[in-house]
């Protein structure tokens, strides 16, 4: 059975490498009581595959990975997984997917908010919400196009917000 | 305990802007936040990638931790690009596990496990406001303590650290952190941790005797491991399946100082490794000893482990016998990376004077069995200017490795390294070849290069570990004038400056031949008020059996007459067999 996982990393955990949270999460999913499939060799890994990567430094609230077993992995799962995962990452979705489900091919991209302390200058495709004293960006990134890097805009924050699917 | 959320707030805004953020991010899982009575701030001298791979402070954190009164956090010194920025926005040295100002804990404790990170000390208090030296502390500082091997000669370093806690830790921190709850002043808490055994206060206390466990208890093996974010060095989970060591290597000061060997047993470690696997979720276990092929039960121990699925093990496998080679086998440590013997020397008759016990047979044996077994890659460990060597045990270390690769290696490699004569060694009386005699050895091994990977450690860094591993209060200086300038991270070859090292040592005309020369048994050391429990007299009897080439057996074998088990009244713990 194939799953897909929605996660989120936020605080201080936003400053892991792509490879560092790739990691984190695979020995959350060792320290559950289930058993899932590993690749050969001396250090053995868990099979999972991963959406866009995105820059360090950037907020993530549509995290996406895939992940193959034999087991049902339910509600009870995501609390378990959650109760044995650092502060500042959540699992809050577990959907089960058909098994030629592919990331690359499902998901049409990820919205992303900008948060600045000063009236940015407009880019196309930016919509900008002023609300008191902070401007908030949001905008479409279609899958595997160049992410924002922290900071490039001049931006104080970078959140990657949602995952849009297609249809 | 003030805490201070401008730490964390500030870190937010300048993370971005450093190599490697994860490193200071701190609040990893299994990191312990609790309130206590008492705080201690554990620091490891060096980067969190370094620091983190450590097991001492592994064992510490989660002793004072499950304490009623007390709460252990860490912090680490951070790379000097950090460091920058932290002066620049007035962040001062945190905890991992709060962002507390290193400043506002009751305790500090460094560990000293390499005398090249001295200068990084000093700067770890520094980056926390705390005054460099002991004398300049008030009743408002923490109490700064030390442990680790270096602390067997503290005197380079007394004038920094409050008191020093030599031998294990176990029993101890908690006795000195109870002490230093009880003190109502300074000088109280000072004199308090004074009484207790193993413990050394500079101005309190004129000798002082090692601190030791009898056992390994199971309840001081840590499970709870914290895992870090960042790749660090050791990356891996650890279970320490045996202190000590009875092959009494006369070069070895790990081997003499924490004495006698104690042995924790195959279905101790078996459970330990379990649990760290389960809390862990780490996929390799690191089983951790002076010389794992010497423990008694240890095929029994690689047949449980093998219970343990989904996880891969790795021990050290330095003696260059066919067992270790075998162990390596049975355990299923990576073929990629290589084996790895430690022949330490060229010629038999070197290897008869330094002790180490095996026959070049041993090391054909190893080697054969390691081809046998499907290994393309050996790594070689030797040392040079160990003492009585002439040119010809040099030359051996050539022959030895070209014999070695004619075996059918696709790819070997040698370290060779410049012998540091330690503090507690049978060869703390033996000199120490300077950086000109030592480039002249490396010379006579250059024809390997032809088929193998050399790499020569650099000889000025051999010079600067033994003068502070050997030199004795004035040295303190050189460690002061050494961090002013910048000369941290030693270690590193990218920060290592010897130019500025031999300038400091001759600004603070500190003679060099001297702490380098060899040593009469009547020659004060600084370190002779340190009682390891080895009596001087064994050294020195240990130090003539060098020069005539003669043998000590292992210890297992029958008492060879130390003096460690009489003195403290405990003996080697042995595990029986149990197949």
């Amino acid at each position: 059975m194939k799953y897909l996982f929605h996660y989120k990393r936020i605080g201080l955990l936003r400053y892991l490498s792509n490879h560092e949270m790739i990691r984190m999460i695979e020995r959350v999913l060792r320290r559950t009581d289930v058993r899932f499939k590993m690749t050969e060799g001396f250090h053995q890994r868990l099979k999972l595959s991963f959406g866009q990567a995105l820059p360090t430094g950037v907020i993530d609230r549509a995290g996406l990975f895939l992940l193959s077993t034999d087991e049902i992995l339910d509600h009870d799962f995501l609390k378990a997984a959650n109760s044995v995962s650092p502060p500042e990452f959540e699992i809050f979705k577990i959907d089960k997917v058909d098994e030629h489900f592919e990331l690359g091919k499902s998901v049409d991209g990820y919205f992303f908010k900008l948060i600045f302390l000063k009236e940015p200058e407009i880019q196309d495709g930016w919509k900008v919400e002023n609300k008191g004293k902070i401007w908030i960006v949001s905008f479409f990134n279609a899958f595997n196009s160049h992410s924002p890097k922290p900071g490039e805009f001049g931006q104080y924050l970078t959140i990657r917000n949602n995952a849009i699917f297609k249809d | 305990m003030k805490k201070d959320s401008n730490v964390l707030k500030k870190l937010v805004d300048i993370l971005d802007k450093v190599e490697k953020p994860s490193r200071y991010i701190g609040n990893e899982y299994n990191s312990v936040k609790k309130d206590a009575e008492l705080s201690m701030c554990l620091i490891f001298p060096d980067l969190y990638d370094v620091g983190m791979s450590h097991f001492g402070v592994k064992i510490l954190y989660d002793i004072v931790n499950k304490t009623d009164f007390a709460k252990c956090e860490r912090a680490y010194l951070p790379w000097p690009d950090m460091q920058k920025i932290m002066i620049d926005k007035g962040i001062p040295l945190y905890s991992y596990e709060t962002y507390t100002p290193v400043k506002a804990f009751d305790v500090i404790g460094f560990t000293l496990q390499y005398e090249m990170s001295y200068p990084n000390v000093l700067r770890a208090l520094r980056l926390g406001d705390i005054p460099i030296k002991s004398a300049h502390r008030s009743d408002e500082d923490p109490i700064v303590i030390a442990g680790g091997p270096c602390t067997f000669n503290p005197t380079p370093i007394e004038d920094f650290v409050d008191a020093f806690l030599i031998g294990d830790g176990e029993e101890a921190t908690t006795e000195m952190l109870v002490a230093i709850k009880k003190g109502r002043s300074r000088s109280e808490k000072l004199e308090f941790l004074s009484k207790i055994e193993g413990v050394y206060v500079p101005r309190y206390n004129n000798k002082v005797r090692k601190r030791i466990i009898s056992e390994m208890k199971m309840d001081w093996a840590p499970v709870d491991q914290i895992i870090p974010y960042t790749e660090i060095v050791h990356d891996r989970g650890v279970v320490e399946i045996m202190r000590g060591c009875t092959n009494g290597c006369r070069f070895c000061q790990a081997g003499m100082i924490y004495r006698p060997v104690r042995e924790r047993s195959a279905t101790e470690i078996y459970d330990v490794s379990k649990k760290i696997v389960e809390r862990t979720g780490y996929e390799e276990l690191g089983l951790l000893s002076l010389s794992s092929a010497d423990h008694s039960q240890i095929n029994d121990t690689v047949d449980l482990l093998k219970k343990i699925t989904d996880t891969s093990f790795s021990i050290p496998s330095t003696r260059a016998n066919a067992l270790t080679v075998e162990i390596a086998e049975a355990i299923g440590t990576i073929r990629k990376s290589g084996i790895t013997i430690a022949p330490e020397a060229g010629t038999q008759r070197l290897r008869n004077v330094i002790n180490k016990g095996i026959t070049e047979d041993d090391i054909f044996s190893a080697a054969k069995l390691a081809i046998e077994k499907g290994w393309k890659k050996i790594k070689l460990y030797f040392m040079i200017g160990l003492p009585t060597e002439t040119d010809e045990d040099v030359k051996a270390i050539g022959i030895l490795i070209d014999k070695i690769k004619r075996m059918g290696f696709h790819e070997i490699s040698a370290t060779i390294g410049v012998f540091v004569p330690k503090a507690h060694t049978p060869f703390q009386f033996e000199a120490q070849i300077m950086p000109d005699e030592a480039f002249r050895r490396f010379k006579l091994l250059n024809w390997t290069r032809r088929f193998a990977k050399l790499n020569f450690t650099d000889p000025y860094k051999a010079i600067i570990e033994g003068v502070l591993s050997r030199g004795g209060k004035a040295i303190g200086e050189v460690v002061e004038e050494a961090e002013k300038q910048d000369l941290i991270f030693a270690d590193w070859d990218e920060m290592f400056n010897p130019g500025k090292w031999m300038k400091i040592f001759e600004d603070k005309k500190i003679d060099l031949q001297k702490i380098m020369s060899a040593k009469s048994f009547k020659d004060p050391f600084p370190w002779d008020f340190v009682d390891s429990g080895i009596s001087k007299g064994f050294l020195w009897s240990e130090h003539l059996k060098s020069i005539k080439e003669r043998l000590t057996p292992d210890c297992r074998d029958g008492c060879t007459g130390c003096g460690v088990c009489q003195k403290f009244n405990v003996d080697n713990v042995i595990q029986e067999g149990i197949s």
